[in-house]
C-alpha cells in the first residue's frame, strides 16, 4: 500500500484516441454515426442502435456539478486530503468525475457552473474543473 | 419458485478482529461450512451443490476438503456484496430444478488481520466486474475506494430529498442497538450515540467514521434443500417465497445512469414480492445490505418499504429498530457484527423466522427479506417464511 503509484488510465485498442484527446487538452466524446446517441464511458458499440460506427465530437467543456464528495481520510498513498472531487454534468449530457481546483475553504454546490482545465503529469494529461468565476 | 427450496443449516466461523485468532480462508470458509451442514442434520458427503464466494477458495478446494464425491452443480455469483442473496436465488433455482438437492453457499474473509478490505480495491480494482471503467475514470482522480464512490449517490440524494446527516446517524445508532443483543457482534459492547456519530471523524462526506462498515474476519454459510427434503429436520424450515436479482444500467458505470438511484434492487424486488406473492407492508423485518448507512436508506426506498426520498423520514424515531415498525438488521449488520460479505443477513433472516432467538427475536416474525447490494448497484433480494 505504501509505495502504490498515483493511478492512471490504462488506454487500451478502444480507448487509446480518447486518452490522447486529453493529452492535448481537448475532451471528446463518442457521437454516433448512425443515431447520433452521444456516449460516454468510452466502447466499440452504441448502446442505442448497436452501430459500431461512431465520430469524436468535442465537448465545451462546461458543466454544473451534479454532485460532490470531499475526502478528508487518506486511502491511497498518492492522494493526500482533502481534496474535492466532482461529478459533473456536461452540456453535452454525460457526466464526468475530476477532482476540483479552488482555493481551500470554497464553497462547493450542487448545481454550480464549472469548467475544465487540465493538468499534466508524465504520460497522460487529465481534466480538473474550476468553478466560474 | 415460491416456496419450493428452504434454508435448512445455518452457521458460521468465529468473527475476530484478534489476529492471534486468525486463521486462513479456507479454513474459516470450511468452519462456517460444516456448522451450517450439521446444523441442517447432514453429512458434507450429502452436499451435491456449491456455491462459493468470488472472493476465497474455489468450489474444488471446498468439495476435495468436505469430501464431496459427487458435486453435481457449482456455479459463483459476480455480484460483490449481492452475491450472497444472487446465489441464494440460484440454490433455490437449482433445488427446485432437481439440478441439486442440498446446496452449500460460503463467504467469508479476513477483510482485517489479511489485507485490510479497505486496501483490497486500491491496489487492484480490476478484481470488481466492471473494475477496468474504475480504474480508468475513477482511480485517477482519488476517488479509489467504494466509500468514496458512494459518497456522490449519497450527497446527490440529499440534495433531491433533503436527506440529512442525523438520519444516515439514526441508521448508524440502530445497528449498533442491535449488536448490543447480539454475543457474536464485534460492536456488542461499544454504546455510540448521535453526538459520538456526529463527531467522529470525516472519510468522504457525507460519510464520516460510522456510516462505513467493520473490516472482520469471519464466514458464514447456508445450506438450502428442496421443500420436501426440509421436512422433519432438525430446525423448523425456512421457506424462500420468492428471489430475484438485477444489474442496473449500464452495469458497470454508476454514474451515467440517467436515474443514478435506480438500481439492480429497483428492479429485483417487485419480481420477488410478485414470485413470493406478498407485498412489502407484509414483512415483518430487514436484513439489509449495509456497507454503508446511505446505502440502507437507499435500499428501503427501492424495495418499496417507503417511496423514493421517504428513506430519511423512514429511518427516524426509533422505526428500524428491533420493537420498531420494520427491524433492519437485527444482528448488527456490517456495520456492527461483522462484515461476512452478506451472508450472515441471511443466517440471521433464518434464525429470526425459526423464533427463540432471545432478546433480539422480532415478535411475531412470519415473513422476513434479505437484500444484497454489490459493486456499482448491483441488486439481489429474498422473501423468506417460517
Amino acid at each position: 500500500m505504501a509505495s502504490l503509484p498515483r493511478p492512471f488510465p490504462q488506454p487500451d485498442r478502444d480507448t487509446t484516441s480518447f486518452w490522447e484527446a486529453q493529452n492535448e487538452h481537448r475532451l471528446v466524446f463518442q457521437k454516433c454515426s448512425r443515431c447520433g446517441h452521444v456516449r460516454y464511458v468510452v466502447g466499440p458499440l452504441c448502446p442505442e442502435c448497436h452501430s459500431f460506427e461512431h465520430e469524436w465530437t468535442e465537448s465545451s467543456g462546461r458543466g454544473t456539478i451534479y454532485s460532490f464528495t470531499t475526502v478528508r481520510h487518506q486511502t491511497h498513498p498518492a492522494f493526500v486530503p482533502p481534496y474535492t472531487v466532482l461529478l459533473v454534468e456536461m452540456e453535452e449530457g454525460p457526466r464526468l468525475i475530476a477532482q476540483l481546483r479552488a482555493p481551500e475553504g470554497v464553497e462547493v454546490k450542487i448545481g454550480s457552473p464549472v469548467h475544465i482545465e487540465w493538468e499534466d503529469h508524465e504520460k497522460q494529461s487529465l481534466p480538473v474543473f474550476e468553478l466560474d468565476a | 419458485m415460491k416456496d419450493k427450496a428452504c434454508i435448512v443449516g445455518v452457521g458460521e466461523s468465529a468473527y475476530t478482529r484478534d489476529v492471534e485468532l486468525s486463521k486462513s480462508v479456507l479454513a474459516i470458509q470450511l468452519e462456517a461450512s460444516m456448522r451450517a451442514i450439521e446444523d441442517a442434520g447432514l453429512s458434507p458427503k450429502q452436499i451435491d451443490g456449491i456455491l462459493p464466494s468470488q472472493y476465497g477458495p474455489t468450489t474444488e478446494e471446498l468439495a476435495a476438503n468436505l469430501g464431496i464425491e459427487e458435486l453435481r452443480f457449482a456455479t459463483t455469483v459476480h455480484m460483490g456484496g449481492a452475491a450472497a442473496v444472487a446465489s441464494l436465488q440460484h440454490a433455490a433455482m437449482a433445488v427446485s430444478s432437481g439440478a441439486a438437492e442440498r446446496v452449500l453457499l460460503v463467504s467469508g474473509w479476513n477483510g482485517y488481520s489479511m489485507q485490510r478490505a479497505r486496501n483490497i480495491l486500491s491496489t487492484n480494482v480490476t478484481v470488481l466486474p466492471g473494475g477496468a471503467i474504475a480504474r480508468d475514470y475513477y482511480m485517477p482522480y482519488g476517488l479509489t475506494v467504494p466509500a468514496q464512490w458512494y459518497a456522490l449517490i449519497a450527497r446527490r440524494h440529499m440534495h433531491e430529498f433533503g436527506t440529512t446527516q442525523e438520519q444516515l446517524g439514526a441508521i448508524a445508532l440502530a445497528m449498533r442497538k442491535h449488536a448490543s443483543l447480539n454475543d457474536k457482534a464485534l460492536m456488542r459492547d461499544r454504546a455510540l450515540s448521535l453526538k459520538d456519530y456526529l463527531s467522529a471523524p470525516v472519510i468522504a462526506d457525507p460519510y464520516r467514521m460510522f456510516d462505513c462498515c467493520l473490516e472482520t474476519d469471519g464466514a458464514a454459510a447456508v445450506v438450502v434443500t428442496s421443500a420436501e427434503r426440509a421436512k422433519d429436520r432438525k430446525h423448523r424450515p425456512v421457506y424462500i417465497m420468492g428471489a430475484a436479482a438485477a444489474h442496473p444500467y449500464p452495469a458497470d458505470e454508476f454514474t451515467n445512469r440517467e436515474d443514478i438511484f435506480h438500481t439492480g434492487l429497483t428492479d429485483a424486488a417487485p419480481k420477488a414480492f410478485a414470485i413470493a406473492d406478498v407485498s412489502p407492508s407484509d414483512v415483518d423485518f430487514a436484513e439489509i445490505y449495509d456497507c454503508f448507512t446511505f446505502e440502507v436508506l437507499q435500499q428501503i426506498e427501492e424495495t418499496g418499504f417507503c417511496e423514493r426520498g421517504e428513506g430519511g423520514a423512514f429511518v427516524e424515531g426509533g422505526r428500524i429498530e428491533i420493537g420498531g415498525e420494520l427491524p433492519v438488521n437485527t444482528h448488527g449488520g456490517l456495520l456492527s457484527e461483522a462484515h461476512v460479505l452478506g451472508m450472515s443477513h441471511i443466517v440471521e433472516a433464518a434464525r429470526q423466522l425459526r423464533g427463540n432467538l432471545g432478546k433480539r427475536q422480532v415478535k411475531g416474525a412470519e415473513i422476513g427479506v434479505v437484500t444484497g447490494w454489490g459493486d456499482f448497484g448491483d441488486g439481489s433480494i429474498a422473501v423468506l417464511r417460517r
